[in-house]
């Protein structure tokens, strides 16, 4: 799940990128309005939470312009996060195409509650907790077991999994991944995806289990349903 | 009797014993009763008096009187007349008395009815002032009477009681439009100092340097929020029109004032020269004053690059005396220049951000000449400078 973050406050910035990177998001960052339009142009992000008080495209701006002209591929879900607490704002927020609506100052904890329950809200989503056969993964504690056994992840194979465990039996390409699973840090040409994915493939299964990560050749991955087989 | 369309709470009130209303009706018609029992009480006196002073009967002749009576004897007859007409004058002031105490008595009630009616009449401006009076709370004050009808005395209360209401209401808003933008101020620093502090604390993998980093953070948002809430309390405190004023000499406060800003300038690297009239005599708070051309002052040492030049002038025209600072730093743009004076409005918001700069330094110095009378003005030009002047009322001791 890619997360655009986006606020003139650059200290607010940091401290959010780095919670929500911990829980396994991939963030990017923008601190006015237009960098903002800019990155979300030409990145099919999950999630853009949005201050409103902005030197230049304030966040109302921002907002309608990318429901005017939607990104191709899914259209980002937005959150708005500002100072401005009167309904009126409010009001005003959610009318120009916001999802939600957070008021600063505000617990983090709510934050990161808000942003999972805006990217559950995909078709067949609908608790914290995804499963795929044995494996059961909770987007809120971060727990993941498959057949009860515990997997210890690191928030990159976590994310990967997670994505992977949303899309069952789909063929995720390498583009994909990069869009939704990394920032704009990672380098495409070299072969982070790969090596994450073959981690990741070696911790979910023991010796004697079946791997559930499947390659393949020339279009990218895939998850098996490890329940459906024998 | 009511007026067929009193309003309800015009009804309520008229019910209670010891209203206006009330107290109209029975005076009118206690005066009007009183009045009436007079003139009629004159009248039944002064016709009873007639009547028994002056006789009809000893002026009259016996054969004119009675034509058709049967003389008997000359004295009896003439006895039985007078007691006759006797019998018909009493009996005519009775009628009489009867009359005027029922008329009375129906008058009496007639103009209570009357009274009633008109003071009903009267006082229903009056309710309809209660009413919306009532309906107005603090929070909501844009409700106006609008009485409308003739240009009379109660018409004229409403539309005084009217333009109140729009004082207060401009002055309402404009304290909740500044509470609003202060709170939203005072938000952001909250917002970066519960985040970073959040994000850390959960982060079981966090090492010293990240508490360090996190801890610096939060010094630089709580550094930001004190100087905001000094310059709120400020702010709060010369919007207030009762602050001391007394005669002073505008030139010292300005050479004082210069004088505090020698070190912070040649820190910087920016000259600062001053040349000031004497005896500048303005009435005013020193404090206030000194504080307005500080912010002024550093608002220019800010501006300024090192090895630039800020010049302060003063001096004094036949009604105004002019305090002015002038640099050569990039100037504002025409747009810039309409909001310079508004609060929170900052030309660079992160670096302003991270100098701790609350955005109310011009609207604190616009505030300060307002509170003294005078105004503040600004000329700019993009790449010149910005000359800042603040004029306030020559003070001419008589």
């Amino acid at each position: 799940m890619r997360i655009l973050l986006v606020d003139d406050e650059a200290d607010l910035v940091d401290a959010i990128a780095r919670g929500l990177r911990r829980n396994g998001y991939a963030v990017d960052t923008a601190l006015d309005g237009d960098e903002a339009l800019a990155k979300a142009t030409w990145t099919p992000y999950d999630l853009i939470c949005l201050d409103i008080t902005m030197p230049g495209l304030d966040g109302f701006e921002v907002c309608r312009s990318l429901r005017q002209n939607p990104p191709e591929g899914v259209a980002p879900r937005i959150l708005m996060l500002t100072a401005r607490d009167t309904v009126e704002e409010r009001i005003r927020g959610l009318d120009v195409g916001a999802d939600d609506y957070l008021v600063k100052p505000f617990a983090f904890d709510e934050l990161a509650a808000r942003v999972r329950s805006l990217l559950r809200r995909d078709p067949g989503r609908t608790g914290a907790v995804l499963e795929v056969g044995t494996l059961r993964l909770d987007t809120a504690t971060h727990g993941v077991t498959r057949a009860d056994r515990n997997m210890d992840l690191t928030a990159k194979e976590f994310a990967l999994l997670r994505y992977f465990m949303s899309r069952p039996g789909e063929v995720v390409s390498q583009e994909d991944l990069l869009d939704h699973v990394w920032d704009e840090h990672a380098d495409p040409f070299t072969n982070t995806v790969r090596v994450t994915v073959g981690t990741l493939r070696r911790k979910l299964s023991v010796e004697g289990e079946t791997s559930l990560i499947e390659t393949i050749v020339g279009s990218g991955y895939r998850l098996i349903d490890s329940g459906a087989g024998p | 009797m009511k007026p067929a369309d009193g309003s309800g709470l015009n009804t309520r009130k008229s019910n209670r014993l010891g209203s206006i209303r009330t107290r109209l009706a029975l005076l009118y018609s206690i005066l009007l009763f009183g009045l009436a029992a007079i003139v009629v009480g004159g009248i039944y006196l002064s016709l009873s008096r007639a009547l028994s002073d002056e006789p009809v009967s000893r002026d009259a002749r016996y054969s004119d009187m009675i034509v058709d009576a049967e003389p008997t004897s000359a004295d009896p007859a003439g006895g039985r007349l007078a007691t006759f007409e006797q019998e018909v004058n009493r009996r005519a002031l009775d009628q009489l008395r009867t009359y005027s105490v029922t008329a009375v008595a129906a008058l009496f009630l007639g103009s209570l009815a009357v009274g009633w009616y008109v003071a009903g009449l009267v006082l229903r401006p009056i309710g309809r002032i209660s009413s919306v009076a009532r309906e107005i709370s603090a929070t909501d004050l844009s409700r106006r009477i609008e009485l409308g009808g003739p240009d009379d005395e109660l018409r004229d209360m409403a539309d005084t009681f009217d333009d109140m209401l729009g004082r207060l209401d401009v002055a309402f808003e404009g304290q909740r439009r500044f509470v609003q933008e202060a709170s939203h101020e005072l938000r952001n620093p909250l917002a970066v100092l519960r985040a970073n502090l959040d994000v850390v604390m959960a982060d079981p993998d966090a090492d010293t340097d990240d508490f360090r980093a996190a801890g610096e953070v939060a010094g630089r948002a709580a550094a930001r929020m004190s100087a905001l809430v000094d310059d709120l309390l400020l702010y709060a405190h010369h919007e207030r029109t009762d602050s001391r004023r007394e005669p002073i000499d505008a030139s010292t406060v300005v050479v004082e004032t210069v004088e505090d800003f020698g070190a912070a300038a040649s820190a910087d690297g920016v000259v600062l020269q001053h040349e000031v009239a004497d005896e500048l005599l303005v009435v005013g708070d020193p404090v206030a004053l000194r504080r307005a051309l500080a912010n002024l002052l550093s608002n220019a040492i800010r501006v300024s690059d090192p090895g630039g030049r800020v010049r302060v002038t003063a001096g004094q025209d036949s009604e105004m005396v002019w305090m002015s600072v002038l640099d050569d730093g990039p100037g504002l743009s025409p747009e810039d220049q309409e909001r310079v004076f508004q609060r929170f409005w900052r030309g660079d918001r992160a670096s302003a951000r991270e100098a701790g700069r609350s955005g109310l330094g011009l609207a604190i110095v616009r505030q300060i000449a307002e509170a003294h009378g005078g105004q503040v003005t600004l000329r700019s030009t993009v790449g010149v400078g910005s000359t800042f002047t603040v004029w306030l009322p020559r003070f001419v001791d008589s």
